[in-house]
Formats: structure tokens, sequence, C-alpha cells
């Protein structure tokens, strides 16, 4: 109920409903005293307060947060925790074949140019993090503004809106990434951009859905009658109420735009000089030939994605059921 | 139904007109002129001019757009410039494999995640149940082209059960009159052949199929939980019917009207990974052939490619939407 307390009319109806059931519950307060004791325990709940209690306590969204902070120390410390140059090769290291394996100078071995792996893993964290979290952002800043509009002014501007996303949806999603990268060039603001805009649509779908929810909601007609203005309507009340599912999909969104940014580098379409810029995809692109001598080329860079990813999908999962009691266990 | 069904029919046109426009901005927008890609860097303006004049690229735009829409509507998406030869050939011999790796995929993982997410509801809360959440956390959590390594570093290289590439044996010289080869193989009555084709079909179909048997997994628990609280599934219990028969028709039936629409929802999630597990396995598909492309600017072949697999992709939802409609009639009267 809290959900809908955010205008001063709702907050007034929970409370009294609330009360009146406490008092019949058996213990004889008034009326007014059970609502001052709602409002003090009021005070310090609140949806995100126990969306938060209910996340701190969930085992999978903990080991996520555990992922995720190892993924995000090293993109933010990558100079400090890199043990060698990520550019620098060793040929005399290969020179007996590749590659040679962990050891306490590499300490995750090096790879075809006698790179050392660990440095290069540790700056493809930056890399993935940076591009996930700016073409997330995109897709969400678009989609959101987009899907905002759609719901909330409906009519033609509903419809248009959506059929040019009915359009976009229609390409597979790497498919569409891999056009725009075409189209622009390859390189790590181009795949920002590609990734970012192939997610717009399933932002702008979803927050149309969750405004269309909320649009005849008591709380909307009472802001309504109260005078406040459309826009502000939207955006003060509707929003915060509509959210929740879209702080789910973003951070779901975060693992599938790390996904996406490797299946890139992979394919060899993602950044411009991948011997510059290590990233975790396209590490794993000329190992294909070497996996009988040396597997652990394949196997670190592929793990490092699966951590990252399943990080960011434990800690989504986690949120959905915080913010959403229904699906608990589901 | 059939006012359903032509009403869906509609909706098609204006998908199909945006996604024509969308491919022919998305062709202007690719760097380099039609004119220089195909006459190569050593080519003189008057060559190009001359390009220019024959295939109508000085006209004015909408001229353009419309004798776009006209050869695509035919079906011809002019000729590949790596292999010369007409995309639309290509096409028909490249989209079978995908098709043949997709509805595989597919397959693997609809029978085995509709069991496993059955039991994992049946066992609510217990190691089964457990196990099979964890294992679809991971599934979704592993990139397709990752996992396809791994599968072919273990069962091809390690363990060389199953061939680690292509679609057919090298050495294999069979007929292939639909260029389904499982079908051909059928057809022709060749079983060493039908053998061999599906062997090759293993470890790319597992790889692909791994996402969305992850998702059908985790919805069909998800479907059983609901159903199985549901009035009707209490009263078949109290007037005494067998628990077999109460799982079947009572619970499955109606848990699996969420799932069919997912597995058409993972249409595009196929298409996406087929492009990456043919990279990994050189299947000759759609997929592997867009990845050459890509770095052969073979912009014929992309544009072409990319047109039919989203036709193929709104062609298939569109089955799954009057195919639902079959199977829940609650849908065809809203």
């Amino acid at each position: 109920m809290s959900i809908s307390g955010r205008t001063g009319f709702a907050r007034v109806v929970v409370c009294d409903d609330r009360s009146t059931r406490r008092s019949s519950e058996g213990s004889r307060v008034s009326i007014v005293e059970a609502e001052a004791v709602e409002v003090q325990l009021e005070a310090p709940s609140g949806l995100w307060r126990d969306a938060f209690h209910l996340l701190i306590r969930n085992p999978g969204a903990i080991v996520g947060f555990v992922f995720v902070g190892v993924f995000v120390f090293a993109a933010i410390f990558a100079p400090l925790i890199a043990t060698h140059d990520v550019t620098e090769q060793n040929l005399p290291l290969i020179a007996n074949g590749c590659c040679p394996g962990p050891s306490g100078d590499h300490w995750f071995g090096v790879d075809l140019l006698g790179r050392d792996v660990f440095s290069r893993i540790v700056y493809g964290a930056r890399v993935s993090l940076l591009i996930g979290l700016v073409s997330v952002s995109i897709g969400l800043a678009i989609g959101l503004v987009l899907g905002a509009m759609a719901g909330y002014v409906g009519g033609i501007v509903d419809s248009s809106i959506m059929r040019v996303m009915d359009v976009m949806l229609a390409v597979p999603g790497l498919l569409l990434a891999i056009g725009i990268v075409a189209a622009l060039g390859p390189g790590v603001k181009e795949v920002m951009i590609a990734v970012g805009l192939a997610n717009v649509p399933i932002f702008a779908r979803l927050v149309r859905s969750s405004i269309l929810a909320q649009r005849d909601a008591d709380y909307v007609v009472a802001a309504k009658a109260s005078g406040i203005r459309r826009p502000s309507i939207l955006f003060a009340q509707i929003l915060p109420n509509a959210i929740s599912p879209v702080i789910v999909t973003a951070t779901l969104a975060m693992a599938t735009a790390i996904i996406d940014v490797a299946g890139l580098g992979f394919l060899g379409i993602g950044l411009q000089d991948p011997d510059e810029t290590p990233e975790w995809g396209s590490m794993l692109t000329e190992v294909n030939e070497y996996l009988q001598t040396a597997p652990f080329l394949a196997l670190i860079p592929g793990t490092a994605i699966v951590i990252s990813v399943l990080g960011f999908n434990l800690i989504g999962d986690g949120l959905r059921e915080a913010l959403d009691p229904k699906l608990r266990g589901r | 139904m059939l006012r359903f069904v032509v009403r869906r029919l509609l909706l098609l046109v204006p998908i199909l007109i945006g996604l024509s426009i969308l491919v022919f901005v998305w062709i202007r927008a690719l760097p380099g002129s039609p004119a220089d890609s195909l006459l190569g860097e050593r080519t003189t303006p008057e060559l190009v001019r001359e390009y220019n004049e024959r295939f109508g690229l000085d006209d004015p735009v909408y001229v353009q757009y419309w004798r776009y829409v006209k050869t695509t509507a035919q079906f011809d998406f002019g000729v590949s410039i790596a292999t010369h030869r007409y995309v639309t050939d290509e096409i028909r011999e490249r989209f079978p494999a995908t098709m043949e790796l997709a509805l595989a995929a597919m397959l693997f993982a609809t029978f085995l995640g509709v069991p496993l997410g059955f039991v994992a509801a049946k066992k609510y809360g217990g190691p089964v149940d457990h196990a099979s959440l964890f294992a679809s956390l991971i599934g979704v959590s592993i990139p397709v082209f990752f996992l396809a390594i791994l599968l072919k570093y273990v069962f091809a290289v390690r363990l060389g059960w199953l061939p680690s590439v292509g679609r057919i044996d090298v050495e294999s010289d069979v007929e292939h009159p639909t260029n389904f080869y499982i079908l051909d193989a059928i057809i022709t009555r060749d079983w060493a052949t039908l053998r061999d084709v599906i062997r090759h079909l293993i470890l790319p179909a597992i790889a692909l199929g791994s996402i969305p048997l992850a998702i059908i997994t985790r919805i069909t628990r998800a479907s059983v939980l609901d159903v199985q609280n549901e009035d009707y599934v209490r009263t078949a219990r109290a007037k005494g019917l067998p628990p077999r028969i109460v799982d079947r028709r009572h619970i499955l039936r109606n848990a699996l009207l969420p799932i069919s629409t997912i597995i058409g929802l993972q249409v595009g999630l196929l298409l996406s990974g087929a492009i990456l597990t043919e990279t990994v396995f050189a299947f000759p598909g759609m997929g592997s052939w867009l990845r050459d492309a890509i770095f052969n600017r073979d912009y014929p072949v992309l544009q072409g490619g990319i047109l039919f697999l989203a036709f193929v992709f709104v062609i298939v939802n569109l089955l799954v939407d009057i195919s639902y409609a079959i199977i829940n009639p609650r849908i065809r009267y809203s």
C-alpha cells in the first residue's frame, strides 16, 4: 500500500484502513492511537526500504553483489591490479608453441602473442562495464521517454511510437546491433550506441505497459482533480510508481548487454582495435584453433563473462522478488 | 477465428512497410557507396557516373525506394560481391541449414525443458527444484558462443565423440534436393548420411538450445505452480481422478499455454544465437554467411540476409500468434 501512499489523499485512506483492521484484531486501541502507532511504524518503511531489506537477506542476490563487486572493483582499479602492460608482447614465451599456462609470473598464462592474460582480463572488465552501463543507459533513457509518452498521451502518439518499436523488434537483437555497427563502423562508442538502440524497444514497451496500468489509478485521478499539470503528473506521480519493473529489467539488461558486447567482440565486429583495448569476447575469437593445446585461453575469458553476467542476473532476480512479493520463489 | 487471422495479417502490412524503410535507410547509412564497393578503389569518376546511371542511383530517393520495394517483393536481392552468385540462391542453400539447426535446438529445449520444469514444480522446494533453478540461471548467463566452445572442447576435441565442424562429412558427395539434409537423407533412404548429419547437428543444437532450455524450464515451473492451485484442479482431485490424469489433463494442458508463447518469443534469440553458434562450429548457415558478409562488406548479402531473416521472424511470430489462438479460445474473442 505504501506504493500508492505518495499522495496525501491515498495515505489517509491507507492509514484509516489499517488502523481499523488492527483494532479489530483484538487489542483495544482507538483509531487515533492506532494511527499514531501506524505513522510511527510507517515512517522508516516504504517500498524501497522494504525491498532493500528483502534484497540483503536474499542469498542469491548477495552472491550477485559479490560477483558484480569483484567485476566493478577490477574495472575501476585495473591499472593497480594488472601485473603487466596489456599490449606488451613477450614472443620468446611462446617460442615452444602456444601457449604456456598459468605460472607465478603470469597468473592466467599468456595468449597467442605472449601477452599476459590476467592483465587483459582485468582491463577487459573495464571495457565490458563501461559499454554495458552506457548502452543500458542509452536504451533506458530513450525507451523511458518514448514509452512514457506512448503510455500517457495515447492516441496517435502511442500508435506511431509503438509501430516503430514493433519494426525494431522485428529484427533479432544481435542482428540489429550488427546492422548498426556495420553502418557506424567499429569502435567503443559505436558498440555502445548499437547495443543501446537495440534495447530501446524493450524498455519502451515495458514502460508503456506499466504506465498504462497506473494511468487510471485513484492517486492519479486525485492528482488530476487537484489541478496538477499533466507532465508533472507523469514524471512526479506515475513514473516513480511504474519504475520498479523497469529497474529490474535494467539490471537484467546489463547482463544481456555484456553478453551482446562479448558476442560482437567474438564475431570480430565490435571494437576498432581489440589488441589495444582488450575485450573478453574478442579474446575468445582466435582460441578456437588452440583448444587442443591451450584450452585455458577460452576458459578464462569465458568464465569472466559468465561470472559478471551471473552477478547481474542474480541481482536482477533478487530485485524482482524484493519489489514484487507475488513472484517470490518463482 | 478467420477474423482473428485476417486482422493479424493486416497488422503485418505496416510492419513490413516499416521494415523495408528501415533496411532501405540502413543501406544508405552504410559507409561507402555501392559504386565504390563494387568497382573497387581504382575506379574513375566516369565509371562511377556510368554505374550510377545504369543502376538508377541518381534518381530521387522515392523512385529508388519504390524500385527497391519492387525488386525485393520478387525476392530479388541482387548478386553477392564476394561470390558473384545470386543472393537468393545462397539463401536457398543456407537458410535450410539454419532452420534445421534452430528446429533441433528448439526440440532439445522443449522436450527437456517442459518435463524438467514440471518435475521441479511438483517437487517444489526440493533438491530437484533448486537444481533446476540453479541450472536455468547458469543457462541464461552463459554466452552461446562460450558454451559452444566448451562443448566443442569436451565432446569433439577431448573425447572425440562428435565432429567439431561443418554440417556433413567433408568427403560426402550426396545430392541435396531440398537442402534440408535430414529430410534429404530420409527421402533418399540414405541412413548412413542421416546418422552423419545428426551427429554434426547435436553439439550446435545443444549450444543454441541452452538459453531457450533455461527459459522454458523456468516458465514451465512457474506456470505449473500457478495452475496447480486452480479450483478446477482441486475439483478434479476431489472427485477422485488418479493424480496422473489430473497432472496431464488439468495441469499440464493449461500450463502449456504460456509456454507456447514463450517458445514463439525464442525465435529472435535463436536467430541471434545461430550467428554465433554457426561461427564456432563452421556451420554453413545464414549466420556464418552474414558474419563473412560483414567482413567482406558484401552489402547485397547483408541487405538481403537481414531483410529475409527479419521477414522470417515476423512470419514465425504471426504463426505463433495464430496457433496460440487455436490452443487458447480466450484469445480469439478478446
